[in-house]
C-alpha cells in the first residue's frame, strides 16, 4: 500500500466516524422527542351579551382588538330597560354596565383579552340572552396536544418538559407541558398535554394564532440514555456556533 | 450421402480432408454437439415459459413499487424506484436478447462454403495430410488468405509462447504474427523459434488498436484474427469462422472468450457474469444483427476495417467502437457460441477493476458521446436499442450504490422509501416476485446460480462511477497504481471507497440495532437488509485483505536482494525476474480485453 493509499483511508475512516456520530446524535435527538398526532390552540373564551332586547347602537371593538377589563364593547338601546327603570325596577346603580336615562346601556369587556368574535353590527336587533362578541381572556391561550406513546416513552414525559410549537406557517415557538392526562388504547398510552407558551400568548389573536388553528407540537421526552451527555455537549456546540 | 449433398460431387475439391485427432471439421460427432452445449437452454421451448414468468414477476414488482398508495418519503423513494427502474428495464431488454439467443448464423451458405473450404485434391497433391496448418482455405473457390494477430504488451514470455505455439498449429493455412508492443527480444526470438513473423512498432499510440493498424499496413491478408497474448486458440479456430465470410457483407465473427482459471472468487463472479455474456447475450444479438467485437478471439475481413478507417484508436474500448462504426456502414456481423480459445479471465480485484474499468468507459463514452439511439446514426431499430443496451449496461452497476443508502436513512433519518403499512410479507412477495424468477432464470439457463455474482454486483459500483465520470470528462485513466519495487499491487489501492463504504455500513449496523434494542419483536427490514450489505462488503474486503497479504509477500520477494555469489549472471537475472513480476502486474491491465456485456 501507498502512503497516498494510506492517508487516503485514514481520513476517510475518520470521516466516516463523525458523520456517522453525527448522524447517530441526530437519531438520538429524534428519540428524544415526541411528536403530536393531533394538536391545536385553545383559548378560555368568554362571550359578551345582553340580558335584554334591544338595537344595537354603536360597536367600539373589531376582530383582534385588545380590551381591558372595562372597556365599551357594545351600546345598546333598549325600550324594556328604559321602562323598567322608568318604574324603578332597576335601579342605575345596581346594573352591571353603564346605563343612560333613556335606556341606552354601554356593555363592558369583563376581563382582558382579545376580541375573537364580533356577531352584531349597529342597527341590529337583539333578542335578551344573545351573544355579542367573543373574548379570548388573556393569558388563557395554549395548546392541546394528542400524542401516541409507547409506555416506556410516556414516563419520560414531565411537567414542565420543554416543548416546541410549529405553527402552520413553519413558525417555531417555546413552549413547556403544563398539564397531562392519558388513557390507554391498544397498549398505547395516549396523552394529552396542555402546553403553555408565553410567545404563543403574546401572539394571541394575530394572524393564525387562533383558538382552533392545528398546530404540531413536539416534546422533549426525558433522556436518560448513554448518549444524554453527547447529545447535551453538541446541543451546545451547535448553540454555539449559531445553528 | 444425403441429396443435399449430391450436386457438390461433381466439383472436384468436394471431399474434406481426412479428419485428424484434434480437429472438428466434418466427421467429427462431437463438434455438433460442443457446439450445442454452450446455450442449449436458449433451444428450450421452457425458456419461454420461464421467460414469462420472469417478466410476469418483474412488471408485478415496477407496479407494486411505482403504485401511489405504497409511496413513502420522497428521498429514499427516489432512490429506489431510479435504481429498481435501471435493474428492471435492463433486465426486460436482456431477457428479450435472451429470447432470441436461439438463433443459428450457420445457414446454407455457411455449411456450403465450409464442404468447399479446402481442396482435396491439391492437399493430396501436396502431400500436406497429415500437416492441416498448410491446407489452403477457399471461399467462392478463391484461395482467401488470413493472419493471425498475437497482440502482446509485456507478457509473461512463457504466456505468450503457448499463444503462438497453438496459434501456428491452427488448421488452414494462414500466418501467425507476433504483434509486440512489449519491445522484448526474448519475444522476438521465441517468434522466430516458432515459425511466426514478429512485427515491433516505433510508437505506442493507439495502444491495441494502433498496434493492430499498424501490422495490417504490414500484412496483407484478406481476414485477420485478433488474439490477446492469453488466449490459446484451439486448431478449428479458422475453420469454424472462415466460412460465414461467405456472405460478402460479414465484417467479423466472433467467437466467446472462454477463461481456464476460475479458481479465485474474483476470477468465478467475473466468469460467471461473462458466461450469460457470451452463451445468451452475443447469440441473441446476433439475430438483431448487433453482436459485437470483444477484441480478441475474433476473425475479421480487412476489407472492412479499411473501409470504418482502422480499428478505432480514440478509445480503450476499440472493440465496442469498431463493431458499432461497422454497423453503422451497413456490415453484418456473426457471433458464434462455440469456444475457440481459451484464456485467463482477472483473478485479482486490481485486475478485475480495471477491466471493468475499461469496459463500463467504453459502455458510457458510447452512450455520451455516440447515443445509439440519435437519429443522426444510421443503424436499424434492433441495433439501435442492442447498443443502447450495451452503452446503458453499466448503470446497473451503480444502482447497488443508491440501494445501499436506502436502510442508513431509514435507520438514522427514519426516511422510509416503501409507507410503513407495507408489511413486509407484502413487500417480499413482490420483491422475490422479480429477483428470485431472476436467479430461477440464471439457474434455467445456466444450470447454476453464484453468490460470487452477487458479491461482485454489489461492491463494484465505485468502479463505475468513476467510469461514468470518465466518460463525462473524457479523461483517460491512466493507471499509476502499481507495487512500488515490482510485486504484485495491494488491492486497497483501487478499493478505498469500498472499505469506507463498509466501515459505515458496519457503524450504520451497530446503531440500527441499538435504536431497535428492546423493541418488541424483531429489528425491522431495513436493518437486516443493513447488516446484509455489511457481510457482502465484509466478504469482499476480506478477499482484499487475503490478496494484500498475498501481495505483499511477492513485493517483499521481490524486493529482497539477490545472492552476491555469481555478480554478472545472478544481476541480469534478478533484473528480468523483476522485469517479468512488473510485466506481470501489468498483463493484467491488458488480460481480457473483452467486450462490454
Amino acid at each position: 500500500m501507498t502512503w497516498t493509499t494510506r492517508l487516503k483511508l485514514a481520513v476517510g475512516v475518520v470521516v466516516i466516524l463523525a458523520l456517522c456520530a453525527t448522524l447517530t446524535l441526530v437519531l438520538n435527538r429524534r428519540m428524544s422527542q415526541a411528536v403530536s398526532a393531533q394538536a391545536t390552540i385553545v383559548a378560555e373564551e368568554i362571550s359578551v351579551g345582553t340580558d335584554y332586547a334591544g338595537t344595537v347602537v354603536e360597536t367600539f371593538v373589531e376582530e383582534g382588538d385588545v380590551v381591558a377589563e372595562g372597556d365599551p364593547v357594545f351600546t345598546l338601546r333598549s325600550l324594556v330597560l328604559a321602562h323598567d327603570l322608568s318604574i324603578g325596577m332597576v335601579s342605575r346603580k345596581a346594573a352591571t354596565y353603564e346605563v343612560t336615562d333613556e335606556g341606552e346601556m354601554t356593555i363592558t369587556a369583563p376581563d382582558d383579552g382579545v376580541v375573537s368574535a364580533v356577531d352584531a353590527a349597529p342597527g341590529g336587533f337583539v333578542q335578551s340572552g344573545t351573544v355579542l362578541a367573543t373574548l379570548q381572556r388573556h393569558g388563557t391561550i395554549s395548546v392541546d396536544a394528542r400524542l401516541l406513546l409507547d409506555p416506556a416513552d410516556f414516563a419520560r414525559i414531565e411537567e414542565g418538559s420543554y416543548a416546541r410549537i410549529v405553527l402552520p406557517d413553519q413558525t417555531e415557538l417555546p413552549g413547556e407541558v403544563e398539564s397531562l392526562a392519558v388513557q390507554s388504547t391498544r397498549n398505547d398510552a395516549e396523552a394529552t398535554l396542555t402546553i403553555t407558551s408565553a410567545a404563543l400568548a403574546q401572539q394571541a389573536g394575530e394572524g393564525i394564532v387562533l383558538p382552533g388553528t392545528p398546530v404540531q407540537a413536539s416534546v422533549e421526552l426525558r433522556d436518560d440514555g448513554p448518549l444524554a451527555g453527547p447529545d447535551l455537549a453538541f446541543q451546545r456546540f451547535l448553540t454555539r456556533i449559531g445553528l | 450421402m444425403t441429396t443435399l449433398d449430391s450436386p457438390s460431387t461433381e466439383i472436384p475439391y468436394t471431399a474434406g480432408p481426412p479428419p485428424t485427432p484434434g480437429t472438428t471439421i466434418q466427421g467429427d460427432p462431437q463438434a455438433a454437439a460442443r457446439r450445442r452445449d454452450a446455450n442449449a437452454a436458449a433451444h428450450s421451448p421452457s425458456l419461454m415459459l420461464v421467460m414469462l414468468l420472469a417478466t410476469l414477476g418483474a412488471v408485478a414488482y415496477a407496479v407494486f413499487l411505482l403504485n401511489p398508495d405504497n409511496r413513502g418519503d420522497l428521498l429514499p423513494y427516489t432512490l429506489v424506484v431510479v435504481a429498481e427502474s435501471v435493474l428492471l428495464g435492463l433486465a426486460l431488454l436482456a431477457m428479450w436478447t435472451v429470447l432470441s439467443s436461439g438463433y443459428n448464423p450457420r445457414d446454407f451458405a455457411y455449411h456450403q462454403a465450409r464442404e468447399r473450404l479446402f481442396d482435396a485434391p491439391e492437399i493430396l497433391r501436396d502431400g500436406a495430410t497429415d500437416d492441416p496448418t498448410r491446407w489452403r482455405m477457399y471461399l467462392h473457390d478463391r484461395p482467401v488468405t488470413a493472419d493471425i494477430f498475437i497482440t502482446t504488451c509485456g507478457e509473461d514470455v512463457d504466456t505468450i509462447a503457448r499463444t503462438v505455439r497453438a496459434a501456428v498449429a491452427v488448421h488452414g493455412e494462414h500466418r501467425t504474427w507476433v504483434l509486440d508492443d512489449g519491445r522484448d527480444d526474448q519475444v522476438r526470438d521465441l517468434a522466430a523459434t516458432l515459425g511466426a513473423r514478429y512485427i515491433r512498432r516505433l510508437s505506442s499510440g493507439g495502444q491495441k488498436a494502433g498496434n493492430v493498424n499498424h501490422a495490417l499496413s504490414i500484412a496483407k491478408g484478406e481476414l485477420f484474427v485478433i488474439l490477446d497474448a492469453d488466449f490459446v486458440p484451439r486448431p478449428e479456430l479458422l475453420v469454424e469462422t472462415v466460412p460465414f465470410f461467405v456472405r460478402d457483407d460479414v465484417a467479423f465473427v466472433q467467437s466467446p472468450q472462454t477463461y481456464g482459471n476460475m479458481n479465485s472468487l474474483i476470477s468465478r463472479g467475473a466468469g460467471y457474469m461473462q458466461a450469460v455474456f457470451y452463451r445468451f447475450v452475443q447469440p441473441g444479438r446476433n439475430r438483431f444483427n448487433a453482436a459485437f467485437c470483444v477484441g480478441t478471439n475474433v476473425v475479421f475481413r480487412r476489407e472492412a476495417i479499411d473501409d470504418v478507417g482502422g480499428m478505432y484508436t480514440d478509445s480503450k474500448s476499440e472493440d465496442v467502437w469498431t463493431s458499432l462504426h461497422l454497423h453503422e456502414r451497413g456490415w453484418r456481423s456473426t457471433y458464434i457460441p462455440q469456444t475457440l480459445a481459451v484464456g485467463d479471465t482477472p483473478e485479482t480485484i486490481v485486475a478485475y477493476a480495471k477491466q471493468q474499468l475499461r469496459w463500463a468507459t467504453g459502455g458510457f463514452e458510447i452512450l455520451l458521446q455516440h447515443n445509439p439511439l440519435s437519429p443522426r446514426r444510421n443503424l436499424t431499430v434492433d441495433q439501435r436499442l442492442q447498443y443502447f443496451v450495451t452503452s446503458t449496461h453499466y448503470l446497473s452497476g451503480i444502482a447497488p450504490l443508491l440501494l445501499l443508502l436506502v436502510p442508513p436513512l431509514q435507520i438514522y433519518l427514519d426516511l422510509t422509501p416503501m409507507r410503513l403499512d407495507v408489511s413486509v410479507g407484502t413487500w417480499a412477495l413482490y420483491y422475490l416476485g422479480f429477483y428470485g424468477l431472476q436467479i430461477t432464470l440464471a439457474f434455467f439457463t445456466l444450470g447454476s446460480f453464484r453468490w460470487e455474482v452477487l458479491l461482485l454486483a454489489a461492491v463494484s459500483w465505485p468502479i463505475y462511477v468513476k467510469a461514468f465520470w470518465n466518460a463525462l470528462t473524457g479523461k483517460q485513466q491512466a493507471w499509476a497504481v502499481t507495487g512500488r519495487v515490482g510485486g504484485a499491487t495491494s488491492p486497497f489501492e483501487v478499493i478505498v471507497p469500498q472499505v469506507l463504504c463498509f466501515v459505515f455500513l458496519l457503524v450504520t449496523s451497530v446503531v440500527g440495532l441499538w435504536k431497535h434494542w428492546g423493541d418488541d419483536g424483531l429489528p425491522g427490514l431495513s436493518v437486516a437488509w443493513n447488516v446484509t450489505n455489511t457481510l457482502i462488503l465484509g466478504g469482499f474486503v476480506l478477499t482484499a485483505v487475503r490478496e494484500h497479504r498475498v501481495a505483499m509477500r511477492e513485493q517483499r520477494a521481490a524486493r529482497r536482494p539477490q545472492a552476491p555469489a555469481r555478480p554478472a549472471a545472478g544481476d541480469s537475472r534478478a533484473a528480468r525476474r523483476d522485469r517479468n513480476t512488473r510485466r506481470g502486474d501489468r498483463r493484467r491491465t491488458t488480460v481480457t480485453s473483452g467486450g462490454a456485456a
